[in-house]
C-alpha cells in the first residue's frame, strides 16, 4: 500500500470508528484493516503518560492535568455537521416543549399521492432505520437544516413531478437514454430534489445507490492504492463502505437476486453463478481488498437484472469530472478515470455500462470552489462555463466522452409564491424563526431574496434581527 | 437692437396714436444773466452754458420744439461754437443709460395711457392674479451693461430691469386683450433687452415647471427617482405590479397555512423583483443587510408587493451603494403614494446622509488621528 496522507489517516480513524459501529449493528464482527503507525482510541482505556519531555511535565503539575488530557482526548468527538441540544434537554417553561412535537404535522411522502394536485405542498420524509438519507448519509448543508427541523421534509415543486414522471419512464427503460444531470444556480434546491428523487424511488421498490458527497471520492480524503490488474487505484474502504450500505438499504431486494454468471473474485476463488446478490456483496464485506471487485461485479449483475431498477443518484456530480487531489508517484494529480470508484460512476454516467432498468441522476453543486463545474461538462449540459472557454481551452478527450449523453433538468432559479408560503409555513409552525410570522417578513424576505430557497431561509428568515 | 432711440420712440408713440408728451428738457440759466428763479420754459432747447454768451437772445426766445431733429430748420452755426452734444445725458458719461431709462419711463407712461383709454387698466386684483405668469429673458448685468455702454452697479440694472417689467405686465394685459398693436408696439422696445442666454434660461424654467406639473410620474407610470449616500450614487426606476387578469389560475392545493385563508382559493399574493444594474437583488448583494437597507422603505410603507424596481448605481462601495438605493427607493415610493411621506420621513429614510469622508489634514495622521505624542 502506499504510503497515507495525513488527511486519509484522519479518515481512517474515523471511519474506522464508523466501521466498527456499523459492523456491529450488521452482525460482522469487527475487521481489522490495514493501519500504520498509530493505535486506535478505545474508550476506557488510558494512555500511558509519555517519558521525557510533554507539556504536563514541563508545567510541572504533574498527574492531574495528563489525566484531564486523557479524559478529554477519549471524550473529544468531532462532529463536522451543527448537533443541536436534543429537545428534552430543554426543561425550562420558556422552552415550551411540551408543545414543539404537535406543531409540525406533514403529511408523509408516498409516491401515491404525487401528482400535480401536490405541488406546493410540504412532506415529510419517513424515518426508518433503512432509510437510504440516513444509511448513505446527506449533504451537508441539508443535514444540518434537517437537524434544526424537527423532521426532514420538503416541499414538492413542479420540477419535482418532471423528474418522478422520468424516472417512470425509465424504471422500463435501460439507463443508457435516462442519464439526467440536475442543474441550476446556487441555492435553488438541486439537492432537495435529488433527495426527493431517491425517496421515491426506494418506496417504488428500486434498488438504489445514492452517493451524497461524491467530491470524497477525489478529494484524497479515502485510502487508495494501484491495483496492478486493473491499472488503475482502488479506493477499498469507500467501496467496502459502499457495499454495505447497498446491503443495508436494499437487503431484501438483493437476497431476491441471483447472479447470473460465476464472478471471480482474485485470491478467494470464484462464486458460482446463481449465488444470492446479498452474499456476493457480503463477500465484499468481509474483506476490504476485495471490495473494489466485488463492488463493479455487484452492479454489472445490478445491469443485467430486469426485476428491479436501479437508481444511481450522484450529488456534487462535477465532481467526479474534475481532477482529483490524489498524487501519483510522480506527484502529478491522478484523473478521476484512473481512481477506481469515480471511473464505476463515470462508466455509468456514461453509458458504456448501463442498467437494463433505472437511471443514472446527478445533481450540480457549486458550493465546494476546488471543485468546480468544467469545461467538458458545462458545454455538455449547455451550462455557462466557469473556466476559460474558447477554441483554444484545453479540453480533456476522455472526460468528454464520458459527459456526451447526459441531458440536463433546470430547477427554476425562484420558488414559486405558494411554495415559498408552504416552506414560511413549515419553518414557521417548527418555531425555527425567531422573528413575528407575518406577511410583512414574507413579502420582505421574499424580495430580499429574489425567490432564491437557500437565501430565502438562510439569510432571510434566519439571518434576520428583525423582530 | 442696441438703444431704441428717439426715431423709435416717435414711431412707439405714432402707433399708439396718441399726441406724445413733451419731452422735458433741463435748461440750466446762467448765472450771468440775472434772471429771477423763474421755472425754465417749456420750449428750451438744451444749450451749453459755455455757449450762452455767445448765443443771440433771439435765438433763446422763440424756440420751437420739434421732435424730428432732421426736420428741424438748421441754423448756421458760427465756427467757433462748440460742438453741441449728442444726448441730454452727454456729461453723466452714462449717457445712453440715462437716456433709455428716461425713454422706458416715457415709453411707459404712454403704454399706460393707451390701456387706460381702452380700460384695460387699472385691472382689478382677481385680473391681475389671472393674468398669465411673467417669462422673462432679461440680459444679466453684465451683458446690460454691453447694450447700454456703460458699467451697471446693481442698482442701476435693478433700475432698468424694474421699468422692463411694468412694461412687459403691460405687454401681457395687452396680449390677453387682443390689442395686437400696443403688444407689438411694447415687444418691439423690450426685445431689445433680452439675451440669448436668458431666453435659454427661460425655457429650462419653462420646461421645468411643465415637468413638475404633470406629476412625479411617465407616460408609463414610473416614477424617477435619485438617492445619493457617501460617493455612490443610484437612479431608481419604480413601477407598479400588474395585477394578473385572468381567473384561471388559482391554486389547487389546500393547506391550513397561516398566510393563506382557509378556502385556499385566493391567488397568490404579488412580489416585488428588485433588479441592480439589470442583476437581481440576491446576487448583487450578497449581505443581508444591505438587502434589508433596499427594501426597508417599502417594508415601513406597507407597499411591499406593490412595485418592481429597477436601480442603476454607481460609485462607492456596498453599503454606500444600498443606502443610496434605499433614499431613492423611498423618494419613489413618495412620488407613487404621497401619502406615506409622514411615515418615510418620521423613519428619516427621506433624508439624504450628509456623512462623507472627513478629509485628512496636515500635520494629523488622518483625518481625527494624531501622531504619537512625544515628550521631547
Amino acid at each position: 500500500m502506499l504510503p497515507l496522507s495525513s488527511c486519509c489517516r484522519h479518515a481512517t480513524r474515523s471511519l474506522l470508528a464508523f466501521s466498527d459501529s456499523n459492523a456491529a449493528c450488521v452482525g460482522l464482527p469487527a475487521l481489522n484493516t490495514q493501519v500504520r503507525n498509530y493505535a486506535k482510541a478505545r474508550p476506557g482505556v488510558v494512555k500511558p503518560s509519555s517519558h521525557g519531555f510533554s507539556k504536563a511535565q514541563k508545567k510541572g503539575k504533574g498527574g492531574e492535568l495528563e489525566d484531564t488530557d486523557q479524559a478529554a482526548a477519549t471524550k473529544r468527538k468531532r462532529y463536522t455537521a451543527f448537533l443541536p441540544m436534543p429537545v428534552a434537554q430543554l426543561t425550562h417553561p420558556l422552552f415550551e416543549t411540551d408543545q414543539r412535537n404537535s406543531q409540525l404535522q406533514l403529511q408523509s411522502f408516498h409516491p401515491e399521492i404525487l401528482t400535480e394536485a401536490v405541488i406546493s405542498q410540504a412532506l415529510a420524509f419517513p424515518q426508518n432505520d433503512k432509510d437510504p438519507s440516513r444509511i448513505f448519509g446527506l449533504p451537508r448543508n441539508l443535514l444540518v437544516e434537517y437537524r434544526i427541523l424537527s423532521k426532514p421534509c420538503s416541499v414538492i415543486r413542479g420540477v419535482t413531478i418532471d423528474v418522478i414522471n422520468r424516472l417512470d419512464l425509465a424504471s422500463q427503460e435501460g439507463s443508457t437514454n435516462h442519464r439526467l444531470v440536475i442543474a441550476g444556480s446556487p441555492g435553488c434546491g438541486k439537492s432537495v430534489l435529488l433527495l426527493q428523487a431517491l425517496q421515491y424511488c426506494y418506496m417504488r421498490d428500486w434498488i438504489v445507490l445514492y452517493f451524497p458527497r461524491a467530491i470524497s471520492l477525489v478529494n484524497s480524503t479515502t485510502s487508495y492504492a494501484y491495483d496492478p490488474r486493473t491499472q488503475t487505484y482502488a479506493q477499498p474502504v469507500f467501496a467496502y463502505q459502499t457495499l454495505q450500505r447497498l446491503l443495508t438499504v436494499n437487503g431484501p431486494r438483493l437476497e431476491q437476486l441471483r447472479t447470473q454468471a460465476g464472478v471471480e473474485v482474485e485470491r478467494r476463488g470464484t462464486v458460482p453463478a446463481g449465488a444470492s446478490l446479498a452474499d456476493l456483496v457480503k463477500v465484499g464485506t468481509k474483506e476490504q481488498v476485495l471490495a473494489p471487485t466485488v463492488l463493479t461485479a455487484v452492479l454489472s449483475e445490478l445491469g443485467k437484472q430486469t426485476a428491479f431498477p436501479v437508481l444511481l443518484a450522484i450529488d456534487d456530480f462535477q465532481a467526479i469530472y474534475c481532477k482529483t487531489k490524489y498524487r501519483d508517484p510522480h506527484y502529478s494529480r491522478i484523473q478521476p478515470y484512473h481512481l477506481s470508484m469515480p471511473r464505476l460512476l463515470l462508466e455509468y454516467a456514461s453509458g458504456l455500462k448501463q442498467f437494463a432498468r433505472g437511471a443514472v441522476v446527478g445533481a450540480l453543486s457549486g458550493t465546494d470552489t476546488t471543485f468546480k463545474l468544467p469545461l467538458e461538462l458545462a458545454e455538455v449540459l449547455s451550462l455557462p462555463p466557469t473556466s476559460p472557454s474558447g477554441p483554444y481551452a484545453k479540453r480533456v478527450p476522455e472526460l468528454q466522452s464520458y459527459a456526451k449523453g447526459l441531458s440536463r433538468v433546470s430547477v427554476p432559479d425562484a420558488l414559486a409564491v405558494s411554495e415559498a408560503t408552504e416552506l414560511f409555513d413549515v419553518w414557521t409552525r417548527d418555531r425555527a424563526i425567531p422573528a413575528a410570522p407575518n406577511d410583512e417578513l414574507f413579502l420582505a424576505k421574499y424580495s430580499e431574496s429574489g425567490g432564491n430557497a437557500r437565501d430565502f431561509i438562510w439569510k432571510g428568515l434566519l439571518s434576520t434581527l428583525t423582530l | 437692437m442696441a438703444t431704441i432711440g428717439l426715431r423709435a420712440f416717435e414711431m412707439f408713440a405714432s402707433r399708439l396714436s396718441c399726441r406724445p408728451p413733451r419731452i422735458h428738457a433741463f435748461t440750466l440759466r446762467s448765472l450771468t444773466t440775472g434772471t429771477t428763479a423763474t421755472p425754465p420754459p417749456l420750449n428750451s432747447r438744451f444749450v451749453p452754458p459755455a455757449s450762452l454768451e455767445t448765443m443771440d437772445e433771439v435765438e433763446l426766445e422763440g424756440d420751437q420744439v420739434d421732435f424730428d431733429v432732421s426736420s428741424r430748420p438748421h441754423r448756421p452755426r458760427p465756427e467757433n461754437r462748440r460742438p453741441v452734444p449728442p444726448s441730454p445725458a452727454f456729461y453723466t458719461a452714462r449717457s445712453l443709460y440715462y437716456d433709455t431709462l428716461v425713454q422706458l419711463q416715457a415709453a411707459l407712461s404712454l403704454s399706460r395711457r393707451a390701456l387706460r383709454v381702452q380700460h384695460l387698466l387699472p385691472l382689478p386684483p382677481f385680473a391681475l392674479r389671472a393674468l398669465p405668469p411673467a417669462q422673462p429673458a432679461w440680459a444679466n448685468k453684465a451683458e446690460m451693461s454691453l447694450i447700454l455702454q456703460a458699467p451697471l452697479t446693481a442698482r442701476m440694472y435693478k433700475r432698468v430691469v424694474t421699468l422692463l417689467k411694468e412694461l412687459e405686465q403691460c405687454e401681457r394685459i395687452a396680449r390677453i386683450a387682443d390689442s395686437t398693436e400696443l403688444e407689438d408696439a411694447i415687444t418691439d422696445i423690450t426685445k431689445g433687452f433680452e439675451s440669448k442666454k436668458g431666453i435659454q434660461a427661460r425655457d429650462t424654467r419653462i420646461r421645468a415647471r411643465e415637468a413638475k406639473e404633470k406629476g412625479p410620474l411617465d407616460k408609463y407610470g414610473r416614477s424617477y427617482t435619485v438617492g445619493r449616500r457617501k460617493t455612490s450614487t443610484a437612479r431608481v426606476w419604480m413601477i407598479e405590479v400588474q395585477k394578473p387578469k385572468d381567473d384561471a389560475s388559482v391554486p389547487a392545493a389546500n393547506t391550513k397555512s397561516i398566510l393563506s385563508s382557509s378556502s385556499a382559493t385566493t391567488p397568490p399574493p404579488p412580489t416585488s423583483t428588485v433588479l441592480i444594474n439589470s442583476v437581481p437583488i440576491s446576487d448583487y448583494f450578497p449581505l443581508p443587510a444591505d438587502r434589508e437597507h433596499v427594501v426597508r422603505p417599502l417594508k415601513l410603507a406597507g407597499l411591499l408587493g406593490a412595485f418592481n424596481i429597477f436601480a442603476l448605481v454607481r460609485g462607492g462601495g456596498t453599503s454606500g451603494q444600498s443606502g443610496a438605493i434605499a433614499l431613492a427607493v423611498a423618494k419613489g415610493c413618495v412620488a407613487h403614494v404621497p401619502e406615506v411621506e409622514p411615515i418615510l420621513k418620521k423613519a428619516k429614510l427621506l433624508r439624504r446622509d450628509p456623512r462623507m469622508v472627513e478629509r485628512k489634514k496636515t500635520g494629523l495622521a488622518k483625518a481625527r488621528k494624531r501622531y504619537t505624542w512625544v515628550k521631547r
